[in-house]
């Protein structure tokens, strides 16, 4: 029993910024600092964050006083001695923000006065999560399994090691200098070349082996506990694929389905165990392996920190994960917990429970790439090579699997099932043994040559659920294929997830005919409440999904309402930066007055976060979904991404009212090697166009340059929507201009709408928010009050001290390249960094 | 085949038949658990009952042979939404629609089990049938029908039997045992005695118990002759006893205590419940259409010791003078959470002084 | 040879849960109740379950610290020194006693306390709350209250850690 803890000890509270985005580092920490400073700010806590990400959302709240500035132990020192910190919270920027913070307080001296506290997770641990051989000894003393592992260093060591231990092996770096990579090694051949590479990934130059527990079943709990050790488990996911493949390229499913009840509390047993030894205040994120033969479960991941999982829990069950987090890091109790009113006022202290199932799907960026002449190697292993991830909600597997497919895509297979045809017998085999990106269709073709489902399961080593799954989408088709579009088959369809698309291309008819034989036969979506209780209790619920059942629970928001349409299955840099976005056309959508509806399928990013909209869709995004939505809440009208071109037409075919968010369907190639691209950028209200500002921009970096273009004279400009542009030129330098020649716009320079990544660079850089400017001139351009202050303020529109760096994610390593890629275009994050006087 | 379930209210609910294809009567109530369906329909405790899942998925993980609470489910009914059929455990021989067929248990499927239970959350537990065809036939044969107050003579054993071990000789007295209170007590190696619970306290001592069990079972335990509460009435001043579900409620009644009947049963393993000495919050599987009333507790003979933090009910109680104490909620998970078995744990220590005290 | 936990924090947290409810059943809902924790750990201890008592009966339990270093008899010295602080002297006449302490031993420690608590009144019972019970007793002295049984050998060391002193709570054996 302990006593309860001062509230408000610690008054000034520094969040550490999450840093660029980059492979399973997306944009769940920004929006998770984002969602919990408001509650904070009310608790009476002073708040501060530091961050360099420019797509960041939180960098712009008012809640905080915010700070750019590179994530570097100086700088942090240095803010946490000027704004005198009282507490730091690492664990809202993932395991970097505890690498980050193990640096501060090991170069902590003396003359800095007195540290602040880590809030949430004890210094100690801390220490340990950045040693993972500690770790394993202190996990294994309290009787967990873990994988046996052994640390070598050198190849001689390591050769050793191999006359001892059976194949396959996982090696992996230890202290790694960015997010562990792990290899597996399945024949003696590659052994030295693992331990060669990742030896050089390590800091201290050593070499984790242990035995690799391929073919087990991988699930992933997340768990919370607080000050006094209580902890509940907020969610508990399972992977269709094996431990072998990265659990974010496998199609994964909530809740657990194959898993027997005895299992799971065995591993939520363990998971609090681990929390417990690990004295975390807030979540944690434990994955098991399962050997489904002899019942041994073997802990093989623990982040005590917030990741992806905490974001994708909170949306799947309706629990407030981060708000809770971040009060039980301050030193509440889970019965302490404050939430706004919108939640049951016991919601912190019940475990969630879903009553519906929801499927994740990994999206790859094989496609583009290829699309751009590159090719990768698409074998899935132990490496991440996803680019993000798009989630589909239902109440059975296959609907929540067919609305992934559509949401990852945007229409149905439209990866082709006639490739799989062209498959031969042993490439398929050989396949179904080394997985591609195209999982799903592989089994379903496997299923369709006739392969039994036992054979299957020992090939792929996926439980025998799926596959039954799997076959029954398989007779739906053959069954829709067979028969007229009756309402029972209409239903069947339907509620299987498949989209009125795919039942048109199935019947040869068009989209809106089938849509409309849906209505006429009553077959219309019922929208189902998400919410933590699975019904238990009324909880005045703000998200819904579609399915087709009796009773529809979504009552329309307003009679003047927008809906918004997010940017959908998540893609990295481009993800990011469009999360971004969405997030404040929302917010300033809300300060304009309207009532707001968002439809989007990814966790990533800040777009669903329930205090941004009045309501939010967690659905595919093809013409059908949107117009059951449209049907449902009436909007007076829709945003949609200038990329959604066939949307675009199609929902004012029907009668819509759109308003277009100028983007383009790619990401703009940077200029080449040697070459320079320079941009004037301009703002369009809807009639006239005003220059912001002149950016220089060399492959991988853009700069700001110092010279007035105030005064140009863009009259002659004609765009069809309101929004931020770019006068794009290029020129053969490398040298970076502080005063530049502006060309004949008439011919030599073309147009195109600014990339959202920018535009989050540069609202931050002129402290501008330039999305809430275009938002504002949708009523028909802006109003004098916005013009003067844009014309105001555009003087100081030029120059500053910062510049964009794209990373350089390490391409290689994840997706084996045969050439480079541009990291311009293929951006997976980037960083704000403050130039230096030369 | 499509079949219907009808309600006390009128409303009707329809959807596909698995299962047997009888009809069926029985009191309908929801469960929000998203594990353990086979531990669900196979507990005693829901013997006359019909079970609404809000796990949408039912039976994806097959039917296993560590998974039974009984052997013979009593269950009157299962509500699902989807049906997996599947077949996982090691022969791939049962599935839970065959595992239905069995044991002639009806099941309905494809049902929007969601305004279902929103729906009863609102009205209340009450009677239903699944029939073929809805009519006025069915309906009055609903109406007529009277559920069984039987349920515990229905289950409980009516024989002694044992299940030997090396440790404490445990009684366990039988409301409706499941299994999972005899698999935490071969935990403990524990030399077991079940025993009818028209058992006298003669017997009962004759057998020189270091502990005693008061059972899981279904049904309201008023329905259950006067001379129970005697027996547990001698029984707490002579051996360590604990009590469990029904087994809390016969506990409390004995010592001059009421209950009150819920309006909507709570079945789940969800709710916070905390140990007020210690202010620790455990999470339990829980089963429960009475409770204990504050308002009618005996507070001389007993005092609270947990209380749900949802609804804030009554979750174990305690004698004030001898080593006797009860709780609502199923320590033994299956299906549930793991940390309240540590009420075991304390039964056993409580045992181990009982033993070095009177040796 | 690594130090043995034989208890570990919420093992510990469930044996005083424990004591405690023995207490309330020996002492009828602890009325006149007195806890006496031998210092230092078991002061401690009987702090938390005086907690513990008000968490159940909403009533606060005196306790008070009795230190008996001067005092046990297999040591040299003057016993000229009480115990009990001054300003810590409760009323004790014919209080119920509850005696505190980590662990019980040969039972000189807890004789030692007895006499020093008879030398400031008559209390009218006392008994003898221990958190772990080792064996091997000199003296014909038994504890009312026992959170765990541990059988030890003579030249094993039992170690009890509290949070308030040690930083965690956690009994082991030290060889």
């Amino acid at each position: 029993m302990y006593k309860k803890t001062t509230k408000n000890q610690h008054q000034r509270l520094l969040f550490l910024g999450a840093g660029e985005t980059d492979f399973g580092m997306q944009g769940e920490n920004d929006a998770a600092i984002y969602q919990v400073l408001p509650i904070l700010e009310k608790q009476g806590y002073q708040l501060f964050l530091v961050d360099d990400n420019p797509y960041s959302l939180a960098l712009e709240s008012g809640q905080a006083q915010t700070i750019v500035a590179t994530l570097t132990v100086q700088n942090v020192k240095a803010i946490i001695k000027e704004q005198q910190i009282d507490g730091v919270f690492p664990g809202f920027a993932g395991d970097r923000g505890l690498r980050l913070w193990q640096q501060v307080m090991a170069e902590w001296r003396e003359e800095d006065g007195p540290r602040p506290v880590g809030l949430g997770i004890p210094d100690s641990t801390v220490d340990l999560m950045n040693d993972s051989a500690a770790l394993f000894d202190r996990l294994s003393l309290s009787g967990l399994a873990m994988p046996q592992a052994t640390i070598v260093r050198s190849q001689a060591e390591a050769n050793e090691l191999l006359r001892d231990l059976e194949l396959p092996l996982l090696v992996r770096a230890h202290h790694p200098a960015q997010a562990t990579t792990r290899k597996i090694v399945k024949r003696l051949d590659d052994f030295e070349n693992a331990v060669d590479q990742v030896i050089e990934q390590s800091l201290t130059k050593e070499v984790v082996i242990s035995k690799a527990i391929n073919g087990l079943k991988e699930v992933s709990l997340l768990v919370l506990r607080d000050a006094a050790g209580n902890c509940l488990q907020i969610g508990a996911s399972e992977d269709m694929d094996p431990v072998g493949i990265h659990t974010s390229d496998s199609l994964t499913v909530a809740p657990t389905l194959t898993i027997s009840d005895q299992v799971l509390q065995e591993m939520r047993t363990q998971a609090f165990q681990v929390a417990n030894l690990l004295n975390i205040q807030g979540p944690v994120h434990v994955q098991l392996a399962l050997d489904e033969k002899t019942g041994r479960l073997y802990i093989i991941k623990v982040s005590p920190y917030l990741d992806y999982l905490s974001n994708r829990m909170a949306l799947l069950t309706g629990y407030p994960v981060m708000l809770v987090a971040a009060q039980l890091a301050t030193g509440r109790l889970i019965q302490e917990i404050e939430l706004p009113d919108s939640y049951h006022e016991k919601t912190a202290m019940m475990e969630p429970v879903m009553d519906h199932i929801v499927v994740k799907l990994p999206v790859f960026s094989f496609g583009d790439l290829k699309a751009s002449g590159v090719r990768v190697n698409r074998q899935l292993n132990s490496i991440q090579k996803s680019v993000g991830s798009a989630l589909g909600f239902g109440r059975t597997f296959i609907e929540a699997m067919e609305k992934a497919i559509r949401a990852a895509h945007f229409n149905n297979r439209s990866f082709s099932p006639k490739y799989m045809k062209k498959l031969s017998d042993d490439e398929m085999i050989q396949q179904l043994i080394h997985p591609h990106d195209n999982r799903v269709l592989l089994l379903l073709e496997a299923l369709r040559r006739g392969y039994e489902i036992d054979e299957l399961a020992e090939l792929t080593k996926i439980d025998g659920f799926y596959f039954y799954q799997l076959k029954q989408l398989l007779a739906i088709e053959a069954h829709i294929l067979d028969g007229e579009p009756s309402r029972q088959l209409l239903n069947k369809a339907k509620s299987s997830g498949l989209s009125d698309g795919l039942l048109a291309r199935f019947w040869d008819s068009d989209f809106q005919a089938i849509r409309e034989l849906a209505k006429q036969a009553g077959v219309v979506p019922t929208y189902k409440a998400l919410e933590p209780s699975a019904g238990e209790f009324p909880e005045n619920a703000h998200q819904f999904f579609a399915t087709f059942e009796e009773e529809n629970e979504s009552v329309p928001v307003s009679n003047k309402t927008i809906l918004v349409i997010g940017p959908g299955a998540f893609r990295m840099g481009d993800g990011a930066s469009a999360g971004y976005v969405t997030a404040v056309v929302l917010s300033e959508l809300r300060a304009l007055g309207y009532k707001t509806v968002i439809m989007n399928n990814n966790a990533s990013d800040a777009s669903l976060l329930p205090h941004l909209s009045d309501k939010q869709y967690l659905e595919p995004l093809e013409v059908s979904d949107v117009m059951s939505v449209v049907d449902q809440e009436q909007p007076e009208a829709i945003v949609v991404p200038g990329n959604r071109r066939k949307l675009i037409e199609a929902l004012t075919a029907l009668g819509q009212k759109v308003i277009v968010l100028p983007k383009e369907k790619h990401q703009p190639m940077g200029p080449e090697e040697g070459e320079s691209e320079f941009a004037l950028n301009i703002f369009y209200d809807g009639a006239r166009a005003f220059p912001l500002v002149l950016t220089q921009h060399q492959s991988g970096e853009i700069r700001l340059i110092d010279q007035d273009e105030s005064q140009v004279d863009l009259s002659g400009i004609r765009l069809p929507y309101s929004g931020v542009y770019q006068l794009i030129w290029r020129e053969k330098t490398r040298k970076w201009l502080d005063q530049v020649r502006l060309p004949d716009f008439g011919s030599d320079t073309w147009l195109r709408p600014m990339p959202y990544g920018q535009i989050a660079f540069l609202s931050k850089i002129l402290q501008l928010s330039l999305i809430r400017l275009v938002v504002r001139s949708w009523k028909g351009g802006l109003d004098e009050d916005d013009l003067d202050a844009l014309v105001a303020h555009m003087p100081a529109l030029r120059g500053a001290d910062f510049a964009m760096v794209s990373n350089r994610t390490d391409f290689d390593l994840h997706l084996k390249p045969d050439q480079p890629v541009d990291s311009t275009r293929y951006e997976m994050g980037a960083k704000i960094m403050r130039l230096m006087e030369d | 085949m499509e079949r219907h379930l009808i309600l006390e209210d009128g409303t009707v609910f329809s959807g596909q038949g698995f299962g047997s294809l009888a009809t069926t009567f029985g009191e309908i109530i929801f469960d929000t658990a998203t594990s353990g369906y086979q531990e669900t329909i196979t507990n005693p405790i829901y013997d006359g009952q019909m079970i609404v899942f809000a796990m949408p998925v039912v039976g994806a993980d097959g039917i296993h042979a560590e998974a039974y609470e009984s052997i013979n489910p009593k269950i009157r009914g299962v509500i699902v939404h989807d049906l997996a059929e599947v077949s996982t455990n090691r022969q791939r021989r049962m599935n839970l629609d065959r595992f239905l067929k069995q044991h002639n248990i009806p099941g309905i499927y494809e049902v929007d089990t969601r305004k279902l239970i929103r729906h009863l959350r609102e009205t209340g537990s009450q009677k239903a049938t699944i029939v073929d065809v809805v009519d006025d036939h069915a309906r009055d044969q609903l109406q007529a029908t009277v559920l069984t107050n039987k349920q515990v003579q229905n289950t409980a054993t009516s024989k002694a039997y044992s299940n030997p071990g090396r440790g404490f000789h445990i009684i366990v007295i039988d409301f409706g045992l499941k299994n999972g209170i005899l698999r935490v007590l071969g935990e403990y190696d524990a030399n077991v005695t079940v025993l009818p619970y028209t058992t006298s306290v003669e017997e009962v001592l004759t057998l020189d118990p270091d502990g005693i069990i008061l059972s899981t079972g279904p049904g309201n335990p008023e329905d259950l002759p006067e001379s129970v509460l005697t027996l547990i009435h001698v029984l707490q001043t002579k051996v360590p006893m604990l009590g469990i579900g029904l087994g809390h409620e016969l506990f409390a009644l004995a010592n001059n205590s009421e209950l009150t009947t819920l309006p909507a049963e709570y079945h789940g393993m969800n709710h916070p419940i905390q140990e007020i000495i210690s202010q620790e919050i455990l999470y339990a599987r829980q089963g429960r259409g009475y409770v204990v009333n504050p308002e009618q507790l005996d507070t001389k003979k007993l005092f609270v010791t947990h209380r749900d933090l949802v609804d804030n009910s009554i979750q174990g109680l305690r004698h004030r003078e001898y080593p006797a104490f009860s709780v609502q909620f199923f320590p033994d998970g299956a299906p549930g959470p793991l940390e309240a078995k540590r009420i075991f744990a304390d039964f056993f220590e409580t045992v181990v002084d009982y033993v070095q005290k009177n040796n | 040879m690594a130090n043995k936990i034989v208890l570990d924090q919420a093992s510990m947290q469930r044996a005083l849960t424990r004591i405690t409810y023995e207490i309330l059943e020996h002492n009828k809902g602890g009325q006149n109740l007195i806890l006496v924790g031998v210092k230092t750990r078991g002061e401690y201890l009987a702090h938390r379950i005086a907690d513990r008592l008000e968490q159940l009966e909403g009533a606060q339990i005196p306790v008070m610290a009795i230190d008996i270093s001067d005092y046990r008899d297999d040591r040299l010295g003057q016993h000229t020194q009480l115990g009990l602080d001054k300003e810590e002297q409760v009323n004790i006449i014919d209080k119920n006693i509850v005696l505190v302490d980590d662990v019980l031993f040969t039972g000189r420690t807890t004789r030692a306390a007895l006499d020093a608590l008879i030398q400031i009144g008559r209390p009218k019972t006392i008994s003898l709350a221990v958190l772990i019970d080792r064996g091997h007793r000199e003296l014909p002295i038994r504890a009312d209250f026992v959170g765990k049984n541990i059988p030890t050998a003579q030249n094993e060391k039992i170690q009890v850690k509290v949070k308030e002193i040690d930083d965690e709570d956690e009994v082991e054996i030290v060889h």
